[in-house]
């Protein structure tokens, strides 16, 4: 089992390694900062002075051996646009971010698991075609467009909940549903399929036969046996609602992850790109490293066929 | 089915409970914090020496000028650390005088000292502010010749200073604690800056929120109408306006095409006019300006294909208004007594425009590239770059629209890798040493990267304004300067643009001022 996850782990530092040669890269071929830093007025003196206080005067080789070199031991560098040390803004950002994609889990969730338990029970019902509208709009309708109707009149009209910030209980709600939504429809189809075949198992028919009650056959007997590809899912989506929000972040105002990519990025803010995305990359690894373990542990046949 | 609809009215009923329980009541007293949602920060700094202009709206609360500036963008003897200032005959020795008993925000006497410190640094190498570079040029020496007198010794004979050092440029001017950024260093005073002003530093989140207390009496504002001033960003405008119904915000900035619906509503909407004229120009090659636009009548008949009117109500929803001169820095016009006649305006003929180019021997045309970006602040800019594409294929100009982002497009243009393509930018309104400083970068050739008029007349007379120290041949220079820039059809202006802010209903009234990047919130919070 160790060596397993040793091999995981080494694997996951590899991945880790060329993304922060591919993001070093990709980041620098967006051109150069100092053409958004500085004013109109600034002479060539300002743009090399500048260039020169950032360390963006340096061969590129010695950039990138200077920034994995601090971003292994936590330090990624200054912000260029901020001027502050870009762990200091991951730290601040990432909390709000795991808090606001734990709590879309949760609401994504709660709406999956009756939705995808009752369309299994009443295939072909009305109840079936209603479960799989909802998790079809929660797929196809933009995510930008459900958040700025979401605001529009839960929020701003009818003045129910707040329209963004952090504030509060409530002010997950709106962002939290939106984000959630999106995952419901995997959820929920995941758990359809997979009840379904659990149901028509023999086990299944057993304690039917057996007398047991049928909400006790569904909800212990079946559901706890769905639930496998379930939970490997809804883990996976977790780390993806974690680095993936930027939409949702950028319409509630909510100062996330996501937020600070797109910042970074707009304003080609090197540093804090490449800090987001190997942030995002080690979550994600790490994420994958958990599922990778959790199946091992479950199913040895696993770990010993590798 | 009977116990599906029960469950579904139990549902229905714990939302209804869970949504009355959430509703918060309408505020309906005085709220002791004053709340500003922006949809930029811009940079987020709040280091003076490395924001600069653009984040002058929040500085200015915390931070002091050595020289103050009314809402209108005068001098002001009132609103600034200096009670008075003098000038040596021959204008190379500015004498400022401090006022006593000022106190940084830690408990430091502002002195002389301070000021040499600030001014210093923001002329050293590692500012970022707008007008480092010039004033780095002109200042000689700086002299404190006691606690409350500060000397500053200019190279050449000069009027500027005053002004360089006012609220009503960048933030060179404003003046920062030196025991304070000696002793901690400047990564401390980027992170929890003290300085002077009204106002001084609570927390900043970035990305979320600048939070800042009041102090309990200041010269500038008496004692403060709100004890705190929040600005949050919030980038999408719907829960901008979302936050503003809610009564979560006092003052919010909102598009051109949101004004109506919110005027109906009866939020007031406070227009900053003419805050940027919204100008074109050819992109010069290395020599200077190329065929076709190097031909006076091309660059006629580009202005004349243009329906201005059109452009104002179509793509600005009416808030805008035509503009008549290239780089016309209308808030600089009364203070050199320049007018902009009826003749001056460009009006809407394709007809002359088509005659123009047949009689430079281009009646087929001729190809033009056109770089289309969004700014901060112009949301509309692509749709300009299209619709203005649209009135010159119109009179036979073959255009191509090019997308890029700014900072692409500032680079071709300044490196002159794109000669006569056209870019625009909406540029900051200000006064007469603001339009000066602009033309000096973006209408005289010596300043190469960033020159766009290409016009030795015109050289000649802007070299002449920095060392003139009579201020009515100034005006004549600045007056002439725009009128060459007009009669040369030396660019495309398009509109006068004009950003609306709208505040709650309860907020009184607000003079926003015509002041480069500073929106006077301290006007809201004066308790004077």
């Amino acid at each position: 089992m160790f060596r397993f996850i040793g091999a995981r782990l080494v694997q996951s530092l590899i991945a880790l390694a060329i993304i922060s040669v591919v993001i070093f890269v990709l980041a620098r071929t967006t051109g150069d900062p100092l053409y958004l830093i500085l004013p109109m007025s600034a002479t060539q003196e300002d743009f090399a002075n500048a260039r020169k206080y950032l360390g963006l005067d340096r061969p590129y080789v010695e950039q990138y051996l200077s920034f994995v070199g601090r971003a292994v031991t936590g330090d990624f560098g200054m912000s260029l646009r901020a001027r502050r040390p870009v762990s200091e803004l991951i730290r601040e950002r990432l909390p709000n971010s795991l808090k606001l994609a734990a709590f879309a889990m949760g609401i994504s969730l709660v709406m999956a698991f009756p939705l995808g338990v009752m369309a299994a029970v009443k295939k072909g019902t009305g109840l079936d075609r209603a479960a799989q509208i909802i998790s079809v709009l929660g797929q196809s309708l933009p995510t930008f467009w459900v958040a700025i109707l979401l605001v529009e009149f839960v929020a701003g009209r009818l003045q129910w909940l707040p329209a963004g910030g952090i504030s509060g209980f409530s002010s997950y709600i709106l962002p939290g549903f939106t984000l959630g939504w999106f995952v419901v429809a995997g959820l929920m189809r995941l758990l359809r399929s997979g009840m379904l075949e659990v149901l028509d198992s023999e086990y299944v028919k057993l304690a039917r036969v057996k007398g047991v009650a049928e909400r006790r056959v569904i909800w212990l007997h079946a559901l706890r046996n769905a639930l496998i590809p379930v939970v490997t899912f809804a883990g996976i989506y977790f780390s993806i609602l974690v680095t993936t929000a930027i939409v949702v972040e950028t319409v509630f105002a909510w100062p996330g992850l996501g937020r600070l990519a797109y910042e970074g990025i707009s304003s080609r803010d090197f540093p804090v790109i490449q800090a987001v995305v190997l942030t995002t990359a080690a979550i994600v690894a790490l994420v994958n490293l958990c599922v990778d373990c959790l199946y091992a542990f479950i199913d040895p046949r696993i770990r010993y066929a590798r | 089915m009977n116990r599906a609809r029960g469950a579904v009215s139990v549902l229905l009923l714990v939302l209804a409970l869970v949504s009355v329980v959430m509703v918060e009541p309408g505020r309906a007293q005085a709220k002791p914090e004053l709340t500003v949602a922006l949809s930029s920060f811009s940079t987020e700094v709040l280091d003076p020496a490395l924001g600069g202009h653009i984040v002058k709206y929040y500085l200015s609360l915390m931070f002091d000028y050595l020289v103050g500036t009314t809402p209108d963008g005068q001098p002001s003897r009132d609103g600034g650390l200096a009670s008075r200032w003098e000038n040596s005959p021959d204008y190379k020795r500015w004498t400022f005088y401090l006022r006593k008993g000022v106190k940084f925000h830690n408990g430091d006497e502002v002195t002389s000292e301070d000021v040499k410190f600030s001014l210093q640094r923001a002329t050293g190498k590692r500012s970022t502010t707008g007008y480092a570079g010039p004033l780095r040029t002109l200042i000689q020496d700086i002299e404190t010749p006691a606690p409350d007198r500060v000397v500053i010794v200019t190279k050449d004979p000069t009027l500027i200073i005053p002004t360089y050092l006012s609220r009503s440029l960048s933030t060179e001017g404003m003046v920062l604690p030196r025991k304070y950024i000696e002793a901690n260093g400047d990564d401390v005073f980027a992170r929890k800056p003290v300085g002077s002003g009204p106002y001084k530093f609570v927390e900043q989140v970035t990305g979320s929120h600048i939070r800042l207390t009041a102090v309990d009496s200041h010269w500038r504002i008496g004692t403060p109408r709100y004890k705190s001033i929040l600005f949050r960003l919030v980038p999408e405008e719907t829960t901008r306006i979302a936050l503003l119904r809610r009564g979560e915000v006092d003052v919010a900035d909102v598009s051109r095409e949101r004004v109506r619906e919110l005027e109906k509503e009866g939020f007031p909407i406070h227009f900053r006019r003419e805050e940027a004229i919204l100008s074109m120009w050819w992109v010069l090659g290395p020599d200077g300006r190329t065929a076709p636009s190097k031909d006076k009548r091309v660059r006629e008949a580009m202005n004349l294909a243009l329906d201005r009117a059109e452009i104002a109500a179509a793509i600005f929803a009416g808030k805008a208004d035509p503009a008549a001169v290239p780089l016309g820095l209308s808030w600089s016009f009364k203070d050199v007594g320049f007018r902009v006649t009826p003749e001056m305006a460009y009006p809407h003929d394709p007809a002359r425009a088509k005659k123009l180019l047949a009689d430079a021997g281009l009646a087929a045309g001729f190809n033009l590239d056109v770089y289309a970006y969004q700014l901060p602040g112009l949301p509309e800019g692509k749709a300009l770059a299209e619709a203005v594409a649209g009135y010159w294929e119109k009179i036979g100009i073959k255009t191509r629209l090019i997308p890029v982002d700014y900072p692409a497009f500032r680079k071709l243009w300044v490196d002159r890798q794109i000669p006569g393509a056209i870019g625009y930018y909406n540029i900051a309104n200000r006064d007469w040493i603001g339009a000066y400083a602009l033309l000096e970068k973006m209408a005289y050739s010596p300043s190469k990267p960033n020159d766009t008029a290409n016009d030795p007349e015109i050289d000649g007379m802007i070299a002449q304004v920095m060392r003139q120290t009579d201020k009515e041949k100034i005006n004549a220079l600045m007056r002439n300067t725009f009128a060459r820039l007009r009669s040369e059809h030396s660019g495309i202006p398009v509109v006068y643009l004009h950003s609306p802010y709208a505040t709650s209903k309860t907020l009184g009234r607000w003079n926003v001022g015509t002041v480069m990047y500073d929106l006077f919130i301290d006007q809201l919070a004066a308790g004077k």
